[in-house]
């Protein structure tokens, strides 16, 4: 029997309108995501990566229904929950919650930390009084905080360990997704480590789905299983985490991947790509592939066909007019 | 190849209500003509006080340079008045910063403020100094100058705000660029322009570089030689292959580990290995650190490193390093 995937997104659009004149008159929209599909399952880690601006976090945003998409459709555990309104997406919260990115301005600071990670579980009615102590006890221990922190207040916190009162606080309902936007970005790499290792440590033990929405491939590399590819609203590439870092096919995929500067002197200096000029706006992005502006492969058709995220080979999909099915992964040039 | 710049047991502290902070600590280290100097550490370590320090640019209602000198080409820049000062900030000495948006001035455009820095220290008229403005933005490589010179910062991306950065920091010929995580708010692929920029620029005007970073990805691909800082203090100093290749104090060790790899599988028969954590937190700085601040993290650590802090020793010729257990590190490999 197949499994429903925890969460799964079909041709997800979200698009904000723009505004301008004396009478506020739409005129536009930025593009923020247009037409984004995938599918997660119990236990897995999608990876989101791109750049700033590429949507990754309006995904993550959308899918928590902190915003209505456009159009497309958002199944949690297989129900479809695009159209619920705040009373009908109710019980639906408690299976997919949140980590955030910066743990400094998303955690109350007028509140202890255990009455922080105690809030959901009062919210959703699932224990009170010395049932809810004893839970938040146990959340406490699990993310590697102290018994007696559960009196302190946000600031008496270090960066990591206010981390981890977001990962308590998000876990305490027992959610089956988490969406975590830039979970590690604000910690120091030692204290980056810790947190990455507890994401890892839950996961396994839960079989909780991550969606990691992240910038940094080093750290998607690590975490993910799968990863998707974002530029300008879509994905352009999605594959399982050792294809993607052996043979990326998509060209801004191999773009990014030889950015990324790399801890080892010996190797520096080699020849890489490096992209010319900026992201082109949201706003208005280019006709044709979107990348077509910045891609040094590209040919006259690809400024005028849209190329559509096709399953190149087994599992791996790319939205490239250079690359189609069945095509062999040589290098571009 | 001689020093440009001498910092000596500098130390800076800063005078808060919660006592004072040893920002900076007793660091020594030079750079060399033509040099790029890399500094690393993380959140709170020092390094950015010392880049300030340096240029004697700290708060002077909160805090001090208490100790220690710098000398820039043979002269003592604590001895010099503040009109001498600010004769050789932006002109033999240069900086940017990691925020170029907080750092142009937003009402002027970007060629008023190429061509005041050129006017103040050289004393050109304005219009020559309007010509160097977009020689200096030909030489950053913004695309279409004469244009651009006209236009103020918020018209500019990101990346081309940092590189108009570039422009007016360089527009003098410094000796020597201090760059302070120039490239940590860009987006990848901008970054890689950017530090490419940088070492181009740098073969072609000779000036010294002191690159301030957390990443150890740009350490690798930028710089000659490392100074690690924790806590206020240098623990370590080498060779930027040496410092890869035999990281000696537990910390830099402890920080390469805790990195996740960009260019390694992070998959070991299926599973995601964990990452080495560094375990607990920085030291609060408002407190006399007794001994050696990175102790109480530190696997090796003995009485003699709580008690006493170790001096900076030699391990070969151009490779030091502050630890007490400096065999036992390397033994156990």
């Amino acid at each position: 029997m197949t499994e429903q995937p925890s969460l799964e997104v079909r041709d997800l659009v979200k698009h904000f309108p723009i505004h301008s004149g004396l009478l506020q008159r739409r005129t536009g929209a930025v593009q923020a995501v247009d037409g984004v599909s995938f599918a997660i399952r119990r236990g897995e880690t999608l990876g989101l990566v791109g750049e700033s601006g590429c949507g990754k976090s309006t995904v993550g945003k959308t899918v928590l229904k902190l915003m209505d998409p456009t159009s497309g459709q958002i199944l949690i555990g297989g129900a479809d929950v695009t159209h619920l309104g705040p009373g009908a997406m109710w019980p639906h919260r408690r299976r997919i919650q949140t980590v955030f990115q910066d743990p400094y301005s998303s955690l109350n600071p007028r509140l202890t930390a255990g009455t922080i990670v105690g809030e959901p579980l009062e919210n959703f009615d699932i224990a009170r009084g010395a049932e809810k102590e004893e839970r938040v006890a146990a959340l406490f221990q699990r993310v590697g905080l102290r018994r007696d922190a559960m009196a302190r207040f946000t600031h008496e916190f270090s960066g990591g360990q206010r981390q981890r009162l977001g990962i308590a606080k998000a876990l305490s309902v027992n959610p089956d997704v988490i969406v975590a936007d830039e979970p590690v970005s604000a910690l120091d790499v030692s204290v980056q480590a810790q947190v990455l290792n507890l994401l890892i440590d839950l996961q396994d033990e839960y079989r909780l789905a991550y969606l990691f929405i992240s910038h940094d491939l080093a750290v998607m590399r690590h975490i993910s299983h799968r990863i998707a590819v974002m530029y300008l609203g879509r994905i352009v590439e999605l594959t399982d985490k050792r294809t993607l870092f052996s043979t990326p096919l998509h060209p801004y995929t191999e773009a990014l991947l030889a950015a990324a500067p790399i801890p080892d002197p010996v190797r520096k200096r080699r020849g890489r790509v490096i992209l010319k000029g900026d992201v082109p706006s949201p706003a208005k992005p280019p006709s044709g592939c979107r990348f077509h502006t910045r891609c040094p492969y590209a040919l006259p058709a690809c400024s005028q066909d849209d190329p559509p995220l096709v399953e190149v080979a087994p599992g791996h999909h790319v939205a490239c007019l250079r690359r189609p099915v069945g095509g062999d992964p040589v290098p571009l040039s | 190849m001689t020093n440009i710049l001498e910092v000596r047991e500098l130390a800076t502290h800063f005078f808060t209500l919660d006592g004072v902070v040893r920002a900076v600590d007793g660091v020594s280290f030079d750079l060399a003509r033509g040099e790029t100097l890399g500094i690393v550490g993380e959140s709170g370590c020092g390094k950015s006080v010392t880049a300030l320090s340096i240029l004697r640019l700290i708060p002077p209602e909160t805090s001090r340079i208490v100790g220690g000198s710098v000398r820039f080409d043979g002269r003592d820049l604590a001895a010099l008045s503040e009109a001498e000062m600010r004769a050789i900030r932006g002109h033999r000495i240069a900086m940017i910063f990691q925020e170029p948006m907080t750092s142009l001035n937003p009402v002027l455009t970007i060629g008023t403020q190429i061509a005041e820095n050129v006017v103040r220290h050289t004393g050109v008229p304005w219009r020559a100094a309007l010509d160097r403005a977009k020689e200096m933005l030909d030489l950053v490589k913004i695309a279409d100058a004469r244009r651009r010179i006209d236009e103020y910062p918020h018209q500019l991306s990101g990346g081309m705000r940092q590189r108009a950065m570039i422009a007016i920091a360089l527009s003098c010929s410094p000796q020597v660029l201090i760059a302070d995580e120039p490239t940590t708010a860009l987006d990848v692929t901008i970054q890689a322009q950017i530090l490419d920029l940088m070492l181009e620029l740098k073969e072609k005007l000779d000036t010294a570089i002191i690159m301030i970073t957390h990443d150890l990805g740009v350490i690798a691909e930028t710089t000659q030689r490392v100074v690690v800082m924790y806590a206020g203090r240098k623990v370590e100093e080498a060779p930027v292959e040496a410092l890869f290749a035999q990281p000696t104090h537990p910390y830099t060790r402890g920080l390469m580990r805790a990195v996740p790899r960009l260019d390694v599988d992070a998959e070991i028969a299926g599973r995601r290995p964990r990452l080495q954590e560094i375990p607990g937190i920085v030291p609060a700085l408002n407190r006399p650190i007794t001994g050696c601040a990175f102790a109480p993290r530190c696997d090796f650590a003995t009485e003699r490193c709580r008690a006493k802090a170790p001096p900076l020793v030699s391990t070969s010729a151009d490779h030091a390093v502050a630890c007490w257990e400096t065999a036992r590190v390397l033994e156990a490999a």
